[in-house]
């Protein structure tokens, strides 16, 4: 049985497109809607609004189709990142690398999300920001002020991005669809 | 062969049941878990949504957990783009409405879908945002909503003109500025959304009456087209006229045309609510109700049953007012009485007994025997009603209506039914005088099976009082020895108390009531003993030393001085000492007066068993009690009469004031009843300054203010004033209302120290000849009158000058008297030439008085009447004509 049943995925995986869900979550302006926009569209924007609740947005890259779950960054919404995060393929986490003056608190959000036990073994990918602007840290001392090292329980990778040049999109989207095959 | 299977058809309608009949809520918890799935099944997902609504809808309650729970798990159907399955989501975003720092989790997702190009996602993501926004929010989104009331799509800009009459509850100030686009969704060719917009136009101006009308006026020459919004545009306009009526009394009612001009419209709907404003109209003519009668008429013989039923009942609330008017429709009535709808039926029979005549009693009441058996006892209440009004219209009718109640009283029938009989009977027993001696034994008869021991003890009280008065009092006694028999302790009890009523009224049954009452001695209940016991020495039937009649008259019959309340609370407070209980340290001040008089314009005051049997209004005895317990007025004597509240303000003012008029024979007491409208501030010291400059044979003795007034309790302060004996002083009189003013802080409650003084001038008071006259009513005005006899009659005619018709010209002479018409002839057929109108009422110093109106019009509407006046007293005859001279 398991073997015709990975079969018939296989098959499947040959003539229908493969799906995977996200949730993105981050302080409030990392970039979070910023990233949304440049992965679906390419197209970027100074001027955003501050989410209030949550974007759902579908994006298809090759043969796979990501449900990304972008949720607000602000307090009042913090509490309810983790009903968003159960059940997913991987849980992507901005930081604005260039605003070292709250990385502690992402860090500690960070780190209180991943406690939760609903939340075991899922894949985590964080993002720094914003590398356009000086003083933009770098991503060694960013995998170190957050602690990234700790965290041992599930799949973690890091990259440094900026969703207003474009840089590495390629390569994050690239580590999102490995991951939606080595799903399944 | 059709037959069966029509049955078979009704069969199966009846075994159609809810597809959801007897789900659990655990198992569609359990279900919801659907919502969650990678991939949706969004036919699933609706059918879960369904049914959680559904349990909703039953009255289930979730627990915080679960709400949340299905609130998010819902929150996650945003990702379907099934537009069946977003309405479903938005209808439970909006009924499971979870908390408010849950709920802005959807606010953004909402915003996309407001400006999203499917015209459902627009209007119902507007409605849901509107219903859990908060303020802050709104101005974010304020743009797309007045962007949405203008939309193309009908349903969308309806759904945000709903929401904006939803948000003007609790943010007034935005919706307001949205004038412009509803002004504009008010021309729309869609008709829902004229008719709402409509509505928020009207709310938006409803406090500023200038603006109201200004809508209307402009509205009302023609541009509304959806019959919904003609309706509202009906109401407004009646709303209009009925404020704009107090200020010009005369000339041309403004609008009328527009009213009648709906009558003539397409839609039903729209005549039917155009002939509700013409007969709700105040003072409406029978010119003016002619043509909205004639409509009812024909919709009462149309095939839809809500037709004839809207049309019956519209008939039935004009009937109470006018009745000549509705005769016309008197046939088209009498056959709506075989109606297969019963409520029809049941409004056809009390409409026809108001405008029936006397000859068409009798065959009515054969009418109603037949079909009473059909209906459910609410509407038996309506008939029973409608039957005590037509008896006491028609006194000489009271036989065959009589009978039919005490048929009825015997049939089956609940608590409420019964009670409505039994007052009914006993009021016509009151009014009625040769009536009283049938309806006693029909009660007598009623208490022998009577399973409601309320209304056991009401009847024995009341036979108590009526039954010593009749010609034959023995024959009483064996139905109320009975109880002492067969019933349960508090009726046996109230048996006892009613044969020692007997027994100290009628001296030649006192032997024989003392045996019954020794016997009762040893009854097992002690309150029945200790009643007996009472008795029997009161009436001196233990040959212990006998009361004075009077003491025991006044024991037994007398009224109870102080409220029961405020005996309770001081004999708990009283401890069994050598000092005996003394009835006078119980305060005679009634706690809950504001209360009990706020209520009390609204209701009708208690008629019925519980009303003492002389029956004043139990709002005068509030008053009575309440200015007797003030000791400035203590010496003022009986109080004669207290108006009705004249209001001294206008509606949502800061301070509201209106004034009662206490007239006593010698005094004249006027009772402000204050209240104050602004949380943020206590008024103290709260006088009323009276000039009555006006008001010559008046001048001020004393007056009462009010310590202290805080927001939303009423309070009362008082101004008393002299006046010659027995003369009806008139005067004008302009008030002031002084106070010292506190800031209140609203978070602690507490006023500051100092307050500024301050003024508000309230509208001017008048005392009129009519405060002097009690409206009494006769039952037979005709006995009344002979009875009275010719000594004192004044008889004199007055020209009244142009009127409009009789109808005015007799409320106008009606309203100076301040007497009660008698036998519903303050109603003037419609176009008649002459009419004749009976009024009967007491004259201060309890004078009674009876006046026999004559009125006749002419080609020119020149009214002249002749008025004779019948009373006990020379003085009060000239005084009344003097009255009509004068008015």
């Amino acid at each position: 049985m398991g073997l015709w049943e990975a079969f018939l995925n296989w098959l499947r995986s040959l003539f229908f497109k493969q799906e995977m869900e996200l949730s993105l979550i981050g302080l409030q302006n990392a970039g979070k809607t910023s990233l949304v926009n440049v992965v679906a569209t390419g197209g970027y924007s100074e001027d955003m609004i501050p989410t209030v609740g949550f974007n759902m947005r579908k994006v298809t890259k090759g043969n796979v189709t990501i449900k990304l779950w972008d949720l607000g960054g602000q307090p009042r919404f913090r509490s309810m990142w983790e009903r968003y995060c159960r059940a997913v393929s991987a849980i992507v986490y901005v930081v604005d690398a260039a605003d070292p003056d709250n990385l502690s608190i992402s860090k500690s959000e960070l780190h209180d999300l991943l406690g939760k036990p609903s939340l075991n073994g899922i894949p985590l990918l964080v993002l720094g920001n914003k590398i356009d602007k000086p003083g933009a840290l770098s991503k060694q001392a960013l995998m170190d002020q957050m602690g990234l090292k700790s965290i041992t329980d599930r799949e973690v990778c890091c990259f440094m991005i900026s969703c207003k040049n474009s840089t590495n999109i390629d390569s994050v989207i690239d580590w999102l669809v490995k991951h939606s095959k080595s799903k399944n | 062969m059709a037959q069966p299977f029509v049955k078979k058809d009704d069969d199966d309608e009846e075994a159609e049941y809810s597809p959801f009949l007897g789900i659990e809520k655990g198992a569609v918890l359990q279900e919801a878990r659907v919502f969650n799935d990678p991939q949706l099944d969004p036919r699933r997902c609706s059918q879960v949504i369904t049914k959680l609504l559904y349990l909703l809808n039953q009255g289930e309650t979730f627990t915080k957990v679960e709400a949340t729970e299905v609130f998010f798990a819902v929150t996650k159907l945003f990702q379907s783009r099934d537009i069946g399955l977003r309405r479903m989501v938005y209808l439970m975003i909006k009924e499971l409405s979870p908390c408010a720092d849950e709920v802005i989790i959807v606010t953004s997702s909402l915003m996309k879908d407001m400006n999203s190009k499917t015209d459902m996602y627009r209007a119902n993501a507007i409605r849901v945002l509107c219903r859990i926004t908060d303020g802050t929010l709104l101005t974010q989104i304020e743009r797309y909503l007045k962007q949405a009331i203008v939309d193309k799509n009908p349903v969308v800009a309806s759904a945000a003109l709903v929401s904006g009459i939803h948000i003007l509850q609790t943010n007034p100030e935005i919706v307001k500025r949205w004038s412009n686009e509803v002004q504009e969704a008010v021309q729309s060719r869609a008709a829902l959304v004229q008719f709402h917009a409509l509505a928020l136009l009207h709310q938006i101006r409803q406090n500023d009456r200038l603006a109201v009308s200004k809508l209307v006026t402009s509205l009302t020459r023609g541009s509304v087209r959806s019959p919904l919004a003609q309706c509202l545009l009906i109401r407004y306009t009646s709303q209009v006229i009925h404020e704009s009526a107090s200020n010009s009394q005369t000339g041309e009612r403004p609008f009328f045309d527009y009213l009648e001009s709906c009558l003539r419209h397409k839609a039903e709907m729209v005549i039917l609510e155009a002939a509700r404003a013409i007969t709700e109209l105040n003072g409406v003519t029978s010119r003016e109700l002619t043509p909205a009668i004639t409509v009812l008429q024909l919709f009462l013989s149309s095939s839809k049953p809500v037709l004839r039923f809207a049309a019956i009942r519209t008939l039935n609330k004009v009937a109470m007012t006018h009745p000549m008017a509705v005769t016309n429709c008197n046939i088209d009535m009498e056959s709506l009485i075989s109606d297969q709808n019963r409520s029809i039926a049941t409004l056809a029979i009390t409409t026809l007994l108001k405008t029936g005549n006397e000859s068409s009693v009798d065959r009515l009441m054969k009418q109603i025997t037949n079909f009473m058996s059909d209906i459910a006892d609410e509407f038996k209440i309506v008939v029973v009603e409608a039957i005590r009004s037509l008896c006491l219209k028609f006194p000489l009718k009271y036989r065959s209506l009589m009978n039919f109640l005490s048929n009825i009283l015997r049939e089956e029938g609940g608590f409420e039914y019964k009670k409505a009989i039994i007052d009914s009977i006993v009021i016509l027993i009151r009014d009625i005088p040769e009536a009283k001696e049938s309806g006693l034994l029909h009660l007598c008869e009623f208490i022998e099976d009577c399973e409601f021991t309320y209304l056991s003890t009401q009847i024995l009280h009341f036979l108590g009082i009526e039954g010593p008065k009749t010609s034959d009092p023995s024959k009483y006694i064996r139905y109320i020895y009975n109880r002492v028999h067969l019933e349960n302790a508090t009726v046996r009890a109230s048996a006892v108390s009613t044969m020692a009523k007997f027994g100290a009224k009628v001296e030649s049954l006192k032997p024989r009531i003392f045996v019954l009452l020794r016997r009762c001695l040893l009854d097992s209940d002690d309150e029945v003993r200790d009643r007996a016991t009472l008795y029997l020495n009161t009436l001196g039937g233990h040959g212990s030393e006998v009361e004075t009649d009077e003491n025991m008259n006044e024991f037994l019959f007398g009224s109870l001085e102080v409220p029961l309340v405020n005996l309770e609370t001081s004999l708990k407070n009283y401890e069994p000492s050598d000092e005996s209980f003394d009835i006078n340290s119980v305060p005679k001040e009634i706690k809950s007066q504001p209360l009990a008089e706020k209520k009390a314009p609204g209701k009708k005051p208690a008629t019925g068993l519980a009303a003492p049997p002389s029956g004043p209004a139990t709002t005068v005895d509030a008053y009575e009690r309440l200015l007797s317990s003030i000791a400035e007025f203590s010496s003022f004597g009986k109080l004669f009469k207290s108006s009705a509240p004249v209001e001294l303000t206008e509606a949502g003012t800061e301070y509201t004031v209106n004034v009662v008029k206490h007239i006593f024979d010698r005094h004249v007491v006027f009772q402000y009843n204050c209240t104050n409208t602004i949380p943020e501030v206590l008024l103290e010291n709260v006088a009323v300054i009276v000039d009555s400059s006006d008001a010559e044979e008046f001048s001020e003795v004393a007056s009462k203010p009010l310590p202290s007034l805080p927001y939303d309790s009423p309070g009362q302060t008082f101004v008393a004033f002299e006046k010659p004996d027995g003369v009806t002083a008139i005067g004008k009189f302009s008030n002031i209302l002084k106070f010292i003013v506190k800031e209140v802080d609203p978070s602690t409650g507490e006023a500051e120290e100092d307050g500024v003084e301050d003024e508000y001038q309230l509208e001017d008071l008048e005392v009129v000849a009519a405060d002097y006259i009690l409206k009494v009513g006769v039952s037979n005005f005709r006995n009344a009158w002979e009875s009275m006899g010719a000594d004192y009659e004044r008889v004199d005619e007055y020209g009244l000058g142009p009127r409009e018709n009789l109808t005015e010209a007799v409320n106008a002479v009606i309203n100076l008297l301040g007497m009660q018409p008698c036998e519903g002839t303050e109603v003037v057929p419609s176009n008649s030439r002459s009419h004749s109108c009976l009024l009967s009422g007491v004259y201060i110093g309890n004078v009674k008085v009876l006046v026999r109106l004559s009125f006749g019009i002419d080609g020119q509407r020149d009214v002249a009447m002749k008025l004779a006046v019948r009373s006990e007293d020379e003085s009060v005859s000239d005084a009344i004509h003097e009255i009509v001279a004068s008015g």
